[in-house]
């Protein structure tokens, strides 16, 4: 995604205005997914819509965590904006029941454009009573137009205006870094989705284990072409060398185990027959288990000794 | 509009759905978790766009065990959540449930009762989704869709499980549930996402000094890492998760064995009780053979039925919902032992030897 820098200047602190400190922003890939989604399913006549953003902020308030988000009913037009703020609150109060963790953080909008409503909405969502005060509240724009780049950026808002008038109906977003990320299992499961990212129907069939060691193995044999690419282009002097990299590769070479044809044959062999020899037993459970309903409703008499046999050959087999 | 007969062939999720139920299942594990299912079925595809968690604790009812979709306070929850969300235009009819599970260890009276109760109640086409929290773990996605079977229907509303009625319906433990195929769907503009998160990072400009500039490179600033493949998948210590398989497997034969002994018990005690009243018969008739001998009206012979009184015949439903567990739980360790004898060669391939 894009990459930018951004520069933090931590003004002094004054009293009653919004902190505007160094932030980070930690975006959760399904958050994204959902207002990906809401854009989706906006009225033809609508430029944007916007919702709430949901999350965790770290105990001193310098990171921030958008973890959920949930869309929210709002009209604009030239003259006025007009937010379903009943809508929010209920909204807000029910997610709160499945997931008290989860708290409001800020608001999110689908269009990269940064107007007068946008201030007017960001004032209301870092207000104090219903909104995030006294931390800032974080604003998303997620650009949805077609054929073009998905572009997040985060903001946050300090206050500005001359009279207390106008400060209620402006402010001054300033952007702050993010990052979208994924934990273990949620990069697992996108990696299924994006799986069906090449194909024309946009969808990913069967998913099954043997898919992922495919991908997975695939994968992995890229990387190691990519590296004996570079090591040859090293040797033949195409490419700069470095030492750091060729220290790192012999590490992991070391890592081959030095180990006698004979040993490995034999510890291959015998894991290999531990886990065919489960294999087998799950079987013979599963044809006895057949057999045992058959018996059942042939004769209205379930067998109780039936699985006792592959019971105890699986305890010593596991023993 | 409401034919007896469902036309749900498959099962389409949406991304945001899939990931929802991940992150909610990871969040809670190992805790099982419930949610909501919204969306619509076309031609005989149910799609599933929007999923929402089920409260953790409800106000009105403090029983900790209840919190399944037949609560009273999560189905005030999920009629709430439709209502609001019918607003943001989402597809507001609820089309099923989801929970989360361990390694398949989903099959019981609780699973059966809840999916009934979706599909009497609220909608025959309704289905629910199973995600196993430690398989997706391990890689891939552990999504599975369910419903119970049109027989087993039938079945449960009549609300009896002898021998006699199972032959009756011609149910067996493999009719209970029926298993849909299952796609995962992504929008277009997650699609473009997907595509955006995997653009790898570009080759830094000067090469590393160090190898510690290597392995930890520098934290900040910190840029969105692109979406690359994980390793998981060819981790080599599968064992674990095999042996857990394995005992989970074990419980459930244990929990097989006690059917089988209940229903033994019950086979005998029905077998003396007829003796007895086989018996009693016998001595009735000889009486009568005296009374008539005499000239005597004779006995009624019926009156065992009042004297005698035969066992009930235990529920066969817990018996079959075993022998389905048991047989998920095979399957899953012939699965699991497939990948892992495959990973198994390719590795005595690949090391050298010396």
């Amino acid at each position: 995604m894009d990459r930018e820098s951004f520069i933090h200047l931590t003004k002094p602190a004054t009293v009653g205005a919004i902190t505007t400190s160094p932030l980070q922003v930690v975006v959760c890939a399904q958050a994204l997914f959902a207002i990906l989604d809401h854009s989706l399913r906006r009225s033809p006549d609508q430029e944007r819509v916007i919702g709430t953003l949901l999350g965790v902020r770290s105990e001193d308030g310098s990171e921030i965590e958008i973890r959920n988000c949930f869309a929210v009913g709002h009209n604009e037009s030239q003259e006025q904006v007009e937010v379903d703020m009943d809508y929010h609150k209920q909204m807000y109060n029910l997610h709160l029941k499945a997931n008290p963790k989860e708290v409001l953080v800020g608001w999110y909008a689908t269009s990269p454009e940064l107007n007068t409503f946008s201030a007017l909405i960001q004032n209301f969502y870092a207000s104090n009573g219903d909104g995030t005060y006294p931390y800032p509240a974080v604003h998303l724009t997620v650009s949805s137009n077609p054929g073009k780049d998905i572009t997040c950026r985060t903001y946050i808002s300090s206050s500005v205006g001359v009279t207390p008038d106008r400060a209620a109906d402006s402010c001054l977003f300033v952007p702050v870094p993010y990052e979208i990320k994924y934990a273990e299992t949620e990069r697992n499961a996108l990696e299924s989705l994006s799986m069906g990212r090449a194909s024309l129907e946009r969808q990913v069939n069967n998913i099954v284990d043997i898919h992922s060691l495919e991908v997975g193995i695939d994968e992995l044999l890229d990387l190691l072409n990519r590296v004996s690419f570079y090591v040859s282009q090293v040797v033949s002097d195409d490419a700069l060398p470095s030492v750091a990299i060729g220290q790192t590769l012999l590490n992991s070479l070391s890592l081959a185990p030095k180990i006698e044809a004979s040993e490995l044959e034999k510890l291959f062999n015998t894991h290999l027959q531990d886990v065919l020899l489960v294999s087998y037993l799950a079987n013979t459970i599963r044809t006895q288990i057949d057999l045992s309903n058959k018996l059942a409703s042939a004769t209205g008499i379930t067998l109780p000794a039936q699985s006792q046999k592959t019971d105890h050959k699986r305890q010593r087999e596991r023993d | 509009m409401a034919s007896e007969i469902s036309t749900i062939k498959s099962v389409r999720v949406d991304a945001l759905v899939a990931m929802r139920i991940v992150k909610h299942a990871t969040g809670a594990y190992p805790t099982t978790v419930y949610g909501s299912l919204l969306g619509m079925e076309v031609d005989g595809v149910l799609q599933i766009t929007n999923a929402f968690p089920f409260p953790t604790s409800t106000d009105d009812d403090s029983s900790s065990s209840a919190l399944t979709p037949k609560n009273k306070g999560v189905m005030w929850y999920e009629n709430e959540m439709i209502k609001c969300l019918r607003e943001v235009n989402v597809d507001a009819n609820n089309v099923g449930w989801y929970q989360s599970s361990t390694l398949g260890n989903f099959i019981n009276s609780n699973f059966i009762e809840n999916q009934a109760h979706y599909q009497s109640k609220i909608n025959e086409r309704t289905i629910a989704l199973v995600y196993d929290s430690m398989r997706g773990a391990q890689g891939g996605m552990a999504l599975k869709a369910y419903r119970l079977t049109p027989q087993f229907v039938v079945a449960y509303k009549e609300n009896k499980f002898t021998s006699d009625n199972l032959q009756k319906h011609g149910l067996t433990y493999k009719d209970i549930l029926q298993e849909l195929p299952l796609t995962l769907y992504n929008s277009h503009l997650a699609t473009s996402l997907l595509h955006q998160l995997s653009i790898p990072q570009p080759a830094p400009a000067v090469l590393p000094v160090s190898i510690s500039s290597l392995t930890n490179p520098p934290t900040y600033p910190q840029l969105s890492q692109p979406l690359s493949t994980n390793f998981n998948a060819l981790d080599l210590t599968i064992d674990p998760v095999l042996e857990k398989s394995c005992d989970l497997l074990l419980e459930a034969i244990d929990g097989h064995n006690t059917e089988a002994n209940n229903a033994a018990y019950y086979q005998r005690s029905l077998a003396r009780e007829q003796t007895k009243i086989s018996n009693w018969q016998q001595k009735r008739k000889a009486e009568n053979a005296v009374r008539v001998a005499q000239k005597l009206a004779p006995l009624p012979e019926d009156d065992w039925q009042k004297i005698f009184k035969l066992p009930q015949e235990p529920s066969r439903l817990d018996a079959l919902l075993i022998s389905r567990q048991v047989e998920q739980y095979a399957r899953q360790v012939d699965g699991l032992t497939a990948t892992s004898s495959a990973k198994l060669f390719a590795l005595n391939g690949g090391i050298p030897r010396f």
